[in-house]
C-alpha cells in the first residue's frame, strides 16, 4: 500500500459520517470491524500460508471477554475493549501451540474443532454467557453512546490495528512470514524456527480479531453464540478471498464490498444467504485472485504471463 | 446408525478427492425433504415409504453427479480455501433453495403402519422404527463393504484414496471415478436424509447439526474409512448418550474436545492411514 492511497483511504474514513446518515455511519462502522476482521485472517492466510477455519473463535472470543467486562465486571467501554484483544489473544496462544503442529486441510480442521469447542462452552455455561440467549444491553455509555463518536473511535483503533499490522508484514518478520508460506522448509534449513514465526503470527492474528470482535459487540450491543458456530467460519474467508489475498488491501475491500452488498441484498430479499452463495461460486470459479486481482485474469490469458502473488 | 450413512459418504468423498464437504449436511437435508414429497403420494404406506427411501437416494445421486461435473471438477487443483468455499457456497444455496422450495415451516413424514409400535424383546421394549434403522444401517454397511472389498470399483476407490495419480497413471478413469464416489457419498446422504425424516422435525435448520456430527465420526474414524466410520459414529452416540446421563451441559463439548485431541495426536483417525 502506498502512501497516497493510505492517505486516501485515511480521508475517506474521516468524511464519511460527515456525509451520509446515521443508518449509513452504523454501517461504516461494521464495514471497519470487519476490514480488521478479515485482515487478520488474511495475515494468518494470505502472508502465513496458514488456513485457519476457526477464525471466528477470536472474534467471539473478543466480543464474549469484553460484553462480560462490561456487564459483569462493571468496567468501562475502553477498559473493557482492552480485554478484547488480550482475551483472543490469549485463547490463540493455547489454540495456537497445537495448531501450528499440523498443515494444510489438517490445521483448517483443527482451528475449526477448536471454534466448535469454544461455541459449545458459550452455549452450555449459560451462567456465564447467557447460553443461546447471548448477551444484550452492552451498548456503550456516555459520549460514545453517539454513533458518530463511536465512528471515531472505532476508526482510530480499526486504523491503529491496521498501522501496526502493516509494519508487521512489512517487517523482517513479515517477509520471513511470506517465505514461510512459499518454502517451509527452506526457511527451516535457513535457521528460521519456522513453528515459532507461525505461533507468533497466529497469536498477533487472534488478538487483532479479538479486538474486531470487541468493537463489533460493542456496536451493536449484544453477542450470541451463534457468532462462534460453523456457520460464521466463512464469513472472513470470504471477506478475504473477495478481496484478493495476498495483498494488504484486498481484505479491507472485500469487508466493505461483502458488508455493503449484504445490507443492499437483504433490504430487497430475505434469500442474502442464496445470493451470497452465488457470489462464492462466482469467486471460486472465475475470480480466484479477488477484486484487487482483476488484472492478473488478463495476465492469465497470456502466455508466460505473470501469476498475480506478490 | 443415520450418522454413520452420512459419515460414510463424507468420509468417502474425503478419501478420494481430499475435499471437505460442508455441504453434505445439506445433500442429507435435500434427502429427507424429497422423501417427505414423496411420501405425501400414500401417506403411511409401505409402498410410498420405500418409494421415499429409493427417491431420496436415487435423487440425491444425481445432484452429487451433477455437483461434482459442474462444480467441484474445476477445483481439484485449487488451494483449500477456494474448495472450502465452494462447498459452503452450496450450503448456503440449498439451505434458501428448500426455504423457497418447501417453506420455512417443519415438515413430517408419517412412518408406515408396518413399523410403527414397539417391539418386545430380551425384557426390553424398543421402537420398531428405530430396530429397523439398525438393521439398515448394518445391512448398508455390508453393501459398502462388499463394493469397496469384492468389486474392480472398490478396488479403484481404494487406490485413490492411496494415490491417486498413480491410479490415473496406471490408466484409470479417474474424472468418472471421482463423479462416482461423489455421487455414491451425496445418495448415501439422501438415503440416510429420507431414513430419517420420520423421526426428525424437516425444516431449513436440519443441516447445521448433522453435518457437525458427521464431522466429528469422520476425524475420530479416519478420514477415507469406512469402517473408521461405523467405529466413529457408535462411538460418538455412545459418548453422547452417556455424556447426556452423566453430566448433560458437558457432553457436546466433549464430542468436540475428542476432536481436537484425536486432530492433535493422530489427525488420520483411529482407522484412517497416515499420509
Amino acid at each position: 500500500m502506498r502512501l497516497p492511497l493510505a492517505a486516501l483511504l485515511m480521508v475517506c474514513g474521516i468524511a464519511v459520517p460527515l456525509v451520509v446518515s446515521e443508518f449509513w455511519t452504523f454501517i461504516a462502522i461494521e464495514v471497519l470491524v470487519f476490514a480488521l476482521y478479515a485482515s487478520s485472517f488474511n495475515l494468518l492466510l494470505g502472508y502465513g500460508g496458514m488456513l485457519s477455519f476457526g477464525h471466528a473463535a477470536f472474534f467471539g472470543v473478543g466480543g464474549y471477554a469484553t460484553a462480560l467486562l462490561v456487564k459483569k465486571g462493571g468496567l468501562s467501554v475502553g477498559l473493557a475493549l482492552v480485554g478484547a484483544p488480550l482475551a483472543a489473544a490469549a485463547v490463540a496462544t493455547v489454540i495456537g501451540y497445537f495448531c501450528v503442529r499440523r498443515s494444510g486441510i489438517y490445521f483448517a480442521m483443527l482451528t475449526f474443532a477448536c471454534q466448535m469447542l469454544l461455541y459449545t462452552i458459550a452455549l452450555k455455561a449459560s451462567g456465564l454467557t447467557g447460553g443461546d440467549d447471548g448477551i444484550t444491553g452492552i451498548r456503550p455509555t456516555g459520549i460514545l453512546s453517539n454513533s458518530i463518536a463511536y465512528y471515531y473511535f472505532t476508526l482510530f483503533l480499526v486504523g491503529m490495528a491496521l498501522y501496526l499490522m502493516w509494519r508487521l508484514v512489512n517487517s523482517p518478520f513479515g517477509y520471513a512470514l511470506r517465505a514461510l508460506r512459499t518454502n517451509p522448509g527452506r526457511l527451516r534449513y535457513v535457521g528460521v524456527p519456522v513453528r515459532a514465526h507461525q505461533w507468533v503470527t497466529f497469536v498477533i492474528a487472534g488478538g487483532l480479531a479479538g479486538l474486531a470482535g470487541g468493537l463489533f459487540a460493542l456496536s451493536i450491543g449484544s453477542i450470541f453464540p451463534s457468532w462462534l458456530n460453523w456457520t460464521a467460519s466463512a464469513t472472513p474467508v470470504v471477506m478475504a478471498v473477495l478481496g484478493g489475498l495476498h495483498s494488504f488491501v484486498g481484505p479491507m475491500l472485500g469487508a466493505a464490498v461483502y458488508v455493503i452488498l449484504e445490507v443492499v441484498i437483504s433490504g430487497h430479499t430475505e434469500y442474502w444467504p442464496l445470493a451470497m452463495g452465488c457470489i462464492i461460486l462466482v469467486l471460486v470459479l472465475v475470480l480466484p485472485e479477488g477484486l484487487t486481482g482483476w488484472r492478473s485474469l488478463q495476465a492469465r490469458l497470456r502466455p508466460f504471463g505473470g501469476s498475480g502473488g506478490r | 446408525m443415520l450418522l454413520f450413512l452420512i459419515s460414510a459418504g463424507l468420509s468417502l468423498i474425503f478419501g478420494v478427492s481430499r475435499i471437505l464437504n460442508f455441504a453434505h449436511g445439506v445433500l442429507f437435508m435435500l434427502g429427507a425433504y424429497l422423501a417427505v414429497t414423496i411420501a405425501l403420494l400414500g401417506p403411511g404406506t409401505m409402498t410410498a415409504y420405500l418409494a421415499a427411501l429409493i427417491g431420496g437416494t436415487a435423487g440425491l445421486f444425481v445432484v452429487g453427479a451433477l455437483i461434482e461435473t459442474g462444480l467441484l471438477r474445476r477445483i481439484y487443483h485449487a488451494p483449500h480455501e477456494f474448495q472450502l468455499l465452494l462447498t459452503f457456497a452450496l450450503v448456503f444455496i440449498f439451505g434458501d433453495v428448500v426455504k423457497l422450495l418447501w417453506g420455512r415451516e417443519d415438515h413430517s413424514m408419517a412412518v408406515p403402519s408396518l413399523l410403527t409400535g414397539a417391539t418386545r424383546g430380551l425384557g426390553l421394549t424398543f421402537p420398531t422404527y428405530r430396530l429397523f434403522l439398525i438393521v439398515f444401517g448394518l445391512l448398508v454397511a455390508a453393501v459398502l463393504w462388499y463394493l469397496l472389498q469384492r468389486t474392480r470399483w472398490g478396488i479403484f476407490v481404494r487406490a485413490a484414496t492411496m494415490d491417486r495419480q498413480m491410479l490415473s497413471a496406471l490408466g484409470v478413469n479417474t474424472h468418472r471415478l471421482f463423479t462416482g464416489v461423489f455421487a455414491v457419498g451425496a445418495g448415501l446422504a439422501g438415503l440416510g436424509g429420507a431414513l430419517a425424516a420420520p423421526i426428525v422435525a424437516v425444516g431449513p435448520g436440519l443441516h447445521v447439526q448433522v453435518i457437525i456430527d458427521a464431522f466429528v465420526v469422520v476425524v475420530i474414524g479416519g478420514m477415507g474409512s469406512v469402517f473408521g466410520a461405523l467405529v466413529g459414529s457408535l462411538l460418538v452416540g455412545i459418548v453422547n448418550a452417556f455424556g447426556l446421563l452423566a453430566f448433560p451441559s458437558l457432553a457436546v463439548v466433549l464430542t468436540f474436545a475428542l476432536m481436537a485431541v484425536i486432530l492433535i495426536v493422530r489427525p488420520w483417525g483411529l482407522f484412517g492411514s497416515q499420509e
